[in-house]
């Protein structure tokens, strides 16, 4: 297992470069990916907190520095939010090239619902990997994309508490709760 | 007790850590688009159709509860900091100097009711605002607490303090209400639409004392009520926050006008409120192309291939 971070140093943002090498290396073990070499791109010049992936060798991990940021402490590092931004990057990729998984849409083109279902399907392992996660910001974002009723919700528990879905199967139950839309 | 609590002790438990206006202007990082059209959108606003919206309205729910926080310590701070107009005597506070503001910092016994009013509807709103942000997947004091609103309210003239609060903060809360009233409408979020109706109710209602109040004690001062507009006016830019509220799509926040108007804002305060705030986005929009052009001028230190370390 090989992680490389860039920048090396910092300037807009107080983060250091070890310390997310570090936390990958530690998610990776987690998720058991440590045959993977992984990449991370930090653009420091942006708040926002979009984070990307690229499948490949190394696996490509885009970050802008708000998806590593302490919202505490504006500019500082997360150990917590790497950990999980870094993870859901991962188990995506897992998912991706898991040849039991299926054929998922690319990110681009994929709806926010199901980009939704994803998420809790993948935050759902990664809490049980040991990470300490706010639950509810995902049902909220999931209740945001499929409805605020009682069927979005049993369709959320089932994709957090799953262990192996295929992307059918995960589109399926997704498709479900949004069948219940009002 | 104390009168006149200047903002660094305000009480808060180690869940709140403060950010600074000082420590938000040494944050560079300028290059979030922030015109609409950049990003291949029609609008910045916060709606449920976009990519990040739960996290956005999370965020401004998070901004919403610390800000009802301070709107709660302004207005009790207004019910105490002042003597009532007439009684010259009140315990041992008669005696207390009070900064530069002796002929103004005396209000009718009314005023004082009506803050009394808001700071029940703000503590309120704080309880609301605590639930809301559970129910979206936010923790107390998981975001950083800019103190700007309690500093306007700090003012030793009650009538700039009434300016300051309760027609530019309490007029922001009217914007921002209306946003995530919207939001939640869109969304069918069964309890947030709901809530912050029931909150935007009350903010107009605040925004309407303020303005009444305004113009009844300087009935006789223009050159008072000027200094209060004026002091509103900057308050006003102030929580323009850079372009986040305006009349302009490439804001995430609305201009409420309907409701403002409701609130006692004549049509040109509110016509002055779009252009301070529209002045504000577009000297962040300024200010962002700057920053763009001077890092893309500087070579970046990191040109060298990162290291790579083997675990």
């Amino acid at each position: 297992m090989t992680v490389s971070v860039e920048p090396q140093s910092f300037h807009y943002v107080l983060f250091d470069a070890a310390a997310i090498g570090d936390v990958a290396a530690i998610v990776l073990e987690q998720l058991a990916m440590t045959e993977h070499d992984v990449h991370i791109a930090v653009d420091e010049t942006t708040p926002v907190s979009r984070v990307r992936v690229e499948v490949g060798d190394p696996i490509v991990v885009r970050a802008e520095s708000g998806a590593f940021e302490d919202a505490r402490r504006p500019r500082q590092l997360s150990q917590q939010n790497t950990a999980l931004n870094l993870g859901r990057m991962l188990l995506r990729v897992r998912d991706r090239t898991d040849g039991s998984f299926g054929e998922a849409p690319q990110d681009d083109q994929m709806t926010l619902a199901h980009v939704a279902a994803w998420d809790a399907y993948i935050v759902g392992r990664l809490e049980r990997s040991g990470q300490t996660i706010n639950r509810q910001r995902f049902l909220y974002n999931f209740r945001n994309r499929h409805g605020f009723t009682d069927t979005g919700d049993a369709a959320f528990e089932q994709l957090w508490c799953a262990d192996r879905l295929t992307w059918n199967e995960l589109a399926s139950i997704s498709a479900t709760a949004l069948a219940a839309r009002l | 007790m104390r009168t006149f609590l200047p903002v660094e002790d305000l009480a808060r438990d180690d869940r709140f850590v403060r950010y600074t206006m000082r420590e938000r202007m040494a944050d560079k990082r300028a290059s979030a688009r922030i015109d609409a059209k950049e990003r291949g959108k029609t609008s910045n606003r916060i709606t449920p159709d976009r990519r990040d919206a739960a996290d956005a309205a999370r965020g401004l729910m998070h901004g919403i509860l610390v800000g009802e926080i301070q709107a709660l310590e302004g207005a009790g701070r207004t019910c105490h900091d002042f003597r009532v107009t007439g009684i010259a005597e009140r315990g041992p506070l008669a005696t207390q100097p009070i900064a530069d503001a002796a002929p103004a910092a005396e209000v009718p016994f009314a005023l004082k009711l009506d803050m009394a009013r808001q700071a029940w509807d703000e503590a309120r709103h704080v309880e609301i605002s605590v639930k809301l942000a559970e129910w979206m997947g936010s923790d107390i004091g998981s975001v950083a607490e800019n103190t700007v609103l309690f500093e306007a309210a700090c003012s030793t003239d009650p009538v700039l303090r009434l300016a300051g609060v309760n027609r530019a903060l309490e007029g922001l809360a009217i914007d921002v209400f209306t946003t995530m009233k919207e939001f939640g409408e869109l969304a069918q979020d069964p309890y947030l639409a709901f809530c912050e109706d029931w909150m935007l109710a009350d903010e107009v209602t605040h925004v309407k004392m303020g303005s009444d109040w305004l113009r009844s004690l300087t009935a006789n001062d223009p050159a008072r009520r000027e200094r209060a507009l004026e002091f509103q006016r900057v308050v006003d830019k102030m929580f323009s926050f850079g372009g986040t509220r305006s009349d302009s799509m490439d804001s995430p926040i609305g201009l409420a006008r309907r409701f403002r108007e409701l609130a006692g804002f004549t049509d040109d305060e509110v016509a002055d409120i779009a252009e301070v705030s529209l002045q504000a986005l577009n000297e962040r929009k300024q200010s962002i192309r700057a920053a763009r052009r001077s890092s893309a001028d500087a070579v970046p230190p990191t040109s060298n291939p990162p290291t790579s370390n083997p675990r």
